[in-house]
């Protein structure tokens, strides 16, 4: 009898949740992928600061609302486009995203991060060093129009011009870029959903293929479909520039003097087939 | 047909044998051929599937794009490219929802025997998002569709193929089958050959040819059997050898007896027949004698009573006037002779009647024997003094005898009782008692014959008759005392002489019998 009245307590004592530790930064990530926990992984590289991880699919979002609310952390780590969504919602906590390709400039400045794309200038040095002049993008003004401003600014100062075609829908995207065919010694494939879907993605590498011009895009999985030249991200890398970030965010450093940041290291890949076939040589690939 | 049919044939060995082989071969080429047909043309439709498939495939994805974007001209264009495959009838894409967004139909389309397909156009699989790409996830592999691809096949050319196919396998199936026929023909008729002449052999000693032999030098089964059978008709040989000596002996033995039993039978028939033919002689005679004889003995009787009576007045003319003769007799001696020889009359006339009686009651005997010096014509006088007493008025009997006949051995009264037959046979020919009975003898210097002809034109003898004239008790007068043995005993006397006893007749006109004797002597 005592024994079962002994089971019975601790039973009960594993159904209640255990009050949360005291910490400094909840890690809010999106999914339990794996590109997510690399990026947290160079985050605890660079940041020794004490941790809770919550993968949102595996929680209600009213749940993590309170857990901000009673847990009081001192700065939310957003991984993942989703996660940044879920933690945009509280305004007490400054936040700091990564690996969310949708992240947008806040106005309340609470909320910065490391993006997915790098500096334009980074494509358009690649571009040169292949000595394509006139370079062809496709995208949707919607989704990709700031970094496209910002695009064109650099390329005119490279002396690259930019042949621009907008789509709405990813239907319109091989009609765009049959519309480039013989204007382009070049193509730039930018990380744009609409432009860029699972159905469109090979129109971009016959183009390449048809109009015998290489193809630069933004991972090197694409070097797989027929790609030239990869500019790929180093997550981990992102995930210590953010831990950087969030380091300093912690002695002190005002979230809203903090800038969102693209990602500093680039992985730069190239199909040395492709790029026999086409007689193009780049300084520094491989 | 018939010839196949023919049961000599089809009870032959090697013939159910050969047919029995052919038509397993037959069974079995037909099996093997259906079997290659119906792959091939198995193999062929697959083949072409596989074909309408590969291009349906390949145009699937060719069409990705254009069907993704709705580019109807690029989706025509496509179309078309396949549509010109000769086997490809009808080309259509549509999208998930069924819109047809292009379509190329071939002339010739008819919609019979064609083989539709569909395939599906999806979109590239292990091509994520730029977000999934840049958030390094793994590739999945998930396609979605997002239109059709229709095709029709013309089959016509299977159905062409498979008609050659069917020509060919036959026209091959054919030769195999009569080539291996003709193989296994020769095969079995080398294996069956001494299976042939065992039964060859068997058959031949069958049939009763014992001294034949079953000719197969070999050591095999049928070897060894046709041994046996070698030793079994030597033995059997042997037994119907014993046989046939035994059975000869027993038929010699038999023959004897039956000649021996013959002769005693046909001496009994000539006996009964002459004691027929002495019955009606004697019955002839004693009507002629005994007619006078009882007038006679009644002449004698009244004689004798007259003289009864006369005597006492003869007696008194005696006492009155004194002697007196009678026929030159003196009264006193003729009274007592006239009485006396009245007497004597009667006497004698009784003893004629009965030694006409017992003539009749014992009849004769079969007199003497052979005689070396038989006169033919000797005898047909007697028989014609035999038959005198029955010749009627209305019959004439011709007689026209030779002069020069040789004498002859024989028995004198079996030749009269021939000629009787005979005679007596021409006289009741006769359907109304009257016609002409010629009698001729002669002799025949050539072959040393001699010839009796009796001939007559009466009814003459009917074929049927003619058959069975000289079998015994065969006689067309039974109902007129006739006994059947006449001719069959003429015939015994005439060959028991050494001669031949001839009947031709004509229905109507008459009959020839005629008996040829030899003249050096025949009789037995």
């Amino acid at each position: 009898m005592q024994f079962l009245r002994t089971l019975l307590v601790f039973l009960l004592l594993l159904s209640v949740p255990l009050p949360a530790l005291a910490y400094d930064i909840l890690v809010l990530q999106s999914l339990r992928e794996k590109g997510y926990d690399e990026a947290v992984k160079g985050v605890k590289r660079e940041c020794s600061a004490t941790m809770r991880t919550v993968v949102l699919s595996e929680y209600a979002e009213t749940d993590i609302t309170r857990m901000i609310r009673e847990e009081h952390p001192r700065l939310v780590i957003a991984v993942g486009d989703r996660a940044l969504e879920v933690a945009e919602k509280q305004r007490n906590t400054p936040v700091l995203y990564m690996m969310a390709l949708h992240a947008k400039p806040h106005q309340s400045g609470a909320v910065t991060g490391v993006g997915m794309l790098f500096d334009p200038a980074r494509y358009l040095a690649v571009f040169d060093s292949m000595g394509s002049k006139r370079v062809g993008v496709v995208c949707d003004p919607s989704k990709s129009g700031a970094y496209l401003k910002r695009a064109q600014a650099a390329a005119r100062r490279s002396g690259i011009e930019l042949v621009v075609r907008e789509v709405h829908s990813p239907k319109e995207t091989p009609s765009m870029l049959d519309s480039l065919r013989g204007k382009v010694d070049a193509l730039w494939m930018l990380p744009d959903v609409t432009a860029v879907s699972s159905e469109t993605t090979e129109a971009y590498f016959l183009f390449s293929q048809g109009e015998r011009v290489p193809l630069v895009s933004f991972a090197e999985f694409y070097l797989k479909l027929g790609g030239a030249v990869a500019l790929g991200i180093d997550r981990f890398d992102i995930g210590r520039q953010l831990g950087s970030m969030a380091q300093s965010v912690l002695q002190g450093t005002p979230v809203e003097n903090l800038a969102p940041q693209p990602p500093r290291r680039v992985i730069l890949k190239v199909n040395e087939g492709v790029l026999r076939r086409l007689n193009i040589s780049i300084a520094g690939g491989g | 047909m018939k010839s196949l049919l023919n049961p000599r044939l089809i009870k032959n060995f090697r013939f159910r044998l050969y047919l029995l082989f052919t038509a397993t071969i037959a069974l079995l080429t037909a099996a093997f051929a259906s079997f290659y047909v119906v792959t091939e043309v198995n193999g062929f439709r697959s083949t072409l599937e596989r074909e309408g498939r590969l291009l349906a495939t390949v145009l699937a994805q060719n069409a990705r794009l254009p069907l993704f974007a709705e580019n109807s001209e690029a989706l025509a264009l496509l179309a078309a490219g396949t549509a010109r495959y000769p086997s490809v009838l009808y080309v259509s894409i549509s999208n998930a929802e069924g819109r047809l967004l292009t379509q190329v139909k071939n002339p010739k389309d008819t919609g019979r025997g064609a083989i539709d397909m569909r395939v599906e156009v999806t979109s590239p699989g292990q091509v994520g998002s730029p977000e999934a790409v840049l958030l390094g996830h793994a590739p999945v592999d998930e396609k979605r569709v997002i239109g059709w691809v229709d095709l029709r096949l013309d089959s016509s050319e299977a159905q062409e193929r498979l008609k050659k196919l069917v020509a060919a396998t036959l026209a091959i199936g054919t030769l195999f089958w009569i080539a291996v026929s003709l193989l296994s023909y020769q095969i079995l008729k080398r294996v069956t050959s001494s299976f042939n002449l065992l039964m060859h052999g068997i058959e031949e000693i069958g049939s009763g040819n014992l001294s034949a032999r079953v000719n197969l030098d070999s050591d095999d089964e049928l070897g060894r059997g046709a041994n046996a059978i070698n030793a079994m008709a030597a033995s059997l040989e042997l037994r119907e050898l014993e046989n046939l000596s035994l059975q000869e002996e027993l038929l010699k033995a038999m023959k004897l007896e039956v000649q021996e039993e013959k002769k005693r039978v046909m001496a009994r028939l000539i006996h009964t027949n002459k004691m027929t033919s002495l019955g009606l002689l004697l019955s002839s005679m004693a009507h002629e004698i005994n007619n006078p004889n009882a007038s006679i003995r009644f002449s004698g009787h009244i004689i004798a009573k007259i003289w009864a009576d006369v005597v006492p007045l003869l007696d008194g003319v005696w006492r009155e006037e004194g002697e007196f003769y009678l026929g030159g007799i003196p009264f006193q001696k003729a009274r007592g002779a006239l009485a006396e020889n009245a007497a004597k009359i009667v006497e004698n006339s009784e003893r004629i009647a009965r030694v006409v009686q017992g003539l009749r009651d014992y009849g004769v005997g079969d007199g003497a024997g052979l005689r070396p010096d038989l006169e033919v014509n000797a005898a047909v006088g007697a028989a014609l003094s035999v038959l005198a007493c029955q010749m009627q008025q209305d019959i004439w009997l011709k007689t026209a005898l030779g002069n020069d006949i040789p004498v002859i051995t024989g028995n004198q009264h079996q030749i009269e009782q021939v000629l009787i037959n005979l005679i007596l046979n021409a006289m009741q020919s006769f359907p109304d008692g009257r016609g002409e009975v010629r009698l001729t003898t002669r002799h025949d210097r050539v072959a040393s014959e001699v010839v009796i002809e009796v001939e007559d034109d009466g009814v003459g003898i009917g074929a049927e008759t003619m058959e069975r004239l000289f079998e015994p008790f065969f006689s067309t007068k039974l109902d007129r005392g006739g006994s059947g043995l006449g001719l069959y005993i003429s015939q015994y006397i005439v060959a028991e002489h050494g001669g031949r006893l001839q009947l031709s007749s004509t229905p109507g006109k008459g009959t020839l019998a005629r008996v040829i004797l030899p003249v050096g002597g025949g009789a037995h």
